[in-house]
């Protein structure tokens, strides 16, 4: 009875359990993340993935954690043996390593589906209000000072490598932040896509914390219509659907000819944008874009960037770093919009309303909606949603160029 | 350490360089794609169908079709919505 017993006790988790007591922090952290999903509506499609794929990977066992892989590319099999990872196939390791592994080294490690998620990300845009305000998008290169900010800081206590994967969370976009750090960090993708995405759930807080630190009451309250009404633009658009068509064409062959190494995100970002303006003759492919392959494609980021969070992975002062640096980034990355804006009134009679820059820090759309509830709160009449959308857009670009100069500098 | 320290200066430097003149580009070039498309495809103005044309495109349809349509937005608003235009695309 009792030898029963004893094979009841080691065919289950609970030894193993015993043996490593860390994975119940990691379960509990799993927990806490799908509360913040579930309940509290942090980013919820990829909170609740990414927090079940840290669930399941942290059973003892179950083989549906993803293998940490050394700096020359070795990864400790389960019978102890040590393989080259490149050297191996994907059937081997699927069968060797199991599932989740086969799905991050297929899909993920080959930065396959960041640049799928941005192509989905641009079928959903509407480039429409910045092409309105185009003047108001250099505001989003502003904001991504934040990023190499924070880079400077955390090249002293970080490599590189590891510090350029950390600050580009400070561009406040999740496909970018995942896709620079697996092509410069990747040991670091689970807490860097952790901070990212909780940052980004955390918009509608942190924004109003530093817009109150750095702008006026009277600077908020700059109507932009009224401002438009002073000093009208000199161009108008007389035909937007065809500007839609030509602008995400010419946008990837600038951004193409100059920083190459960002065109798989903004090319995609433009592709996805395209099939969406062309209209009936593409809905076919704009609706598998939007929905059925941008989903899929999010399933499997979730769970397997959640499933590379194990407890040695994660329970280390790297990631306490990590959230600490995030967060500052972040805070940066407003602060350099907001000065920049500042800095433009100073020369300029047509004034700008700094939420305007403060937006500079992709999240798209949800700063704009963030910074509109500001304005609205200073002067009811004052929306400036449409103002905010250009430089918000344009940031998204900025932050895949800022990740682009990042990996064409550091990866070697 | 200040080996690191100027590596991510000129990576600030570059960087920030980088992000300015490529949406500077960007934005000079939109300006142009905005003249350019107002001079060569400026938007055709749409002459307003009458009201009449549309209640007439309703006649055309088939009885059957309209009755389909009419059974199928009854259903699916619970009998609140009715049908006012049909039109072909």
């Amino acid at each position: 009875m009792n030898e029963i017993l004893n094979n009841l006790y080691e065919m289950t988790a609970f030894k193993a359990i015993g043996e490593q007591p860390g994975c119940i922090v990691m379960i509990l952290l799993a927990l806490g993340l799908l509360y913040l999903g579930i309940k509290k509506g942090y980013e919820p499609l990829l909170m609740i993935p990414i927090a079940f794929g840290v669930l399941i990977a942290n059973f003892p066992g179950g083989g549906m954690g993803v293998t940490a892989v050394d700096g020359e590319g070795m990864v400790l099999m389960p019978d102890g043996t040590k393989e080259c990872i490149w050297d191996m196939s994907l059937p081997k390791i699927a069968h060797d390593l199991g599932l989740m592994n086969f799905i991050y080294y297929m899909l993920i490690k080959t930065g396959f589906i960041p640049p799928i998620i941005f192509m989905g990300v641009g079928a959903l845009t509407d480039f429409g209000p910045m092409l309105r305000n185009l003047k108001l998008a250099i505001f989003g290169a502003g904001a991504q000072f934040g990023i190499f900010a924070v880079l400077l800081v955390a090249s002293q206590f970080f490599t590189m490598k590891e510090a350029a994967s950390l600050a580009i969370i400070g561009g406040a976009d999740g496909p970018t932040a995942i896709f620079t750090t697996i092509k410069l960090a990747p040991h670091l993708l689970g807490p860097i896509a952790i901070a990212a995405y909780s940052y980004m759930a955390l918009v509608p807080v942190i924004v109003p914390l530093v817009v109150r630190m750095c702008c006026t009451k009277k600077e908020l309250m700059i109507n932009m219509k009224e401002q438009d009404k002073l000093y009208p633009s000199s161009t108008q658009i007389k035909n937007m659907k065809v500007l839609k068509i030509l602008f995400p064409i010419f946008t990837t062959i600038i951004v193409a000819i100059f920083v190459p190494s960002a065109v798989s995100l903004v090319g995609m970002l433009m592709f996805g944008n395209l099939i969406k303006e062309i209209g009936a003759n593409t809905s076919r492919i704009f609706d598998a874009a939007s929905n059925s392959i941008m989903n899929a494609a999010t399933i499997f980021l979730g769970l397997s960037v959640g499933a590379t969070m194990t407890v040695d992975a994660f329970l280390n002062f790297t990631t306490i770093g990590i959230v600490v640096g995030g967060f500052c980034a972040f805070g940066f990355s407003i602060f350099g919009g907001i000065m920049l804006v500042k800095l433009f009134n100073l020369f300029s009679k047509k004034k700008i309303n700094p939420l305007i820059g403060a937006t500079g820090l992709s999240a798209v759309p949800m700063a704009s909606r963030v910074a509109n509830d500001i304005a609205l709160k200073y002067d009811v009449k004052n929306h400036v949603l449409n103002y905010c959308m250009s430089s918000n857009v344009a940031g998204v670009i900025g932050s895949a160029v800022a990740a682009g100069v990042l990996i064409s500098f550091l990866q070697g | 350490m200040n080996d690191n320290l100027n590596e991510a200066l000129q990576l600030m430097i570059v960087g920030m360089l980088t992000v300015f003149c490529i949406l500077l580009i960007v934005i000079l070039f939109g300006t142009l794609l905005i003249k350019l498309v107002n001079k060569y495809a400026p938007e055709e103005v749409q002459a307003k169908k009458p009201v009449a044309a549309a209640n007439n495109a309703v006649q055309k349809v088939d009885a059957t079709v309209k009755a389909v349509i009419d059974a199928t937005v009854a259903q699916i608003t619970g009998g609140k919505g009715h049908v006012s235009k049909i039109t072909k695309l």
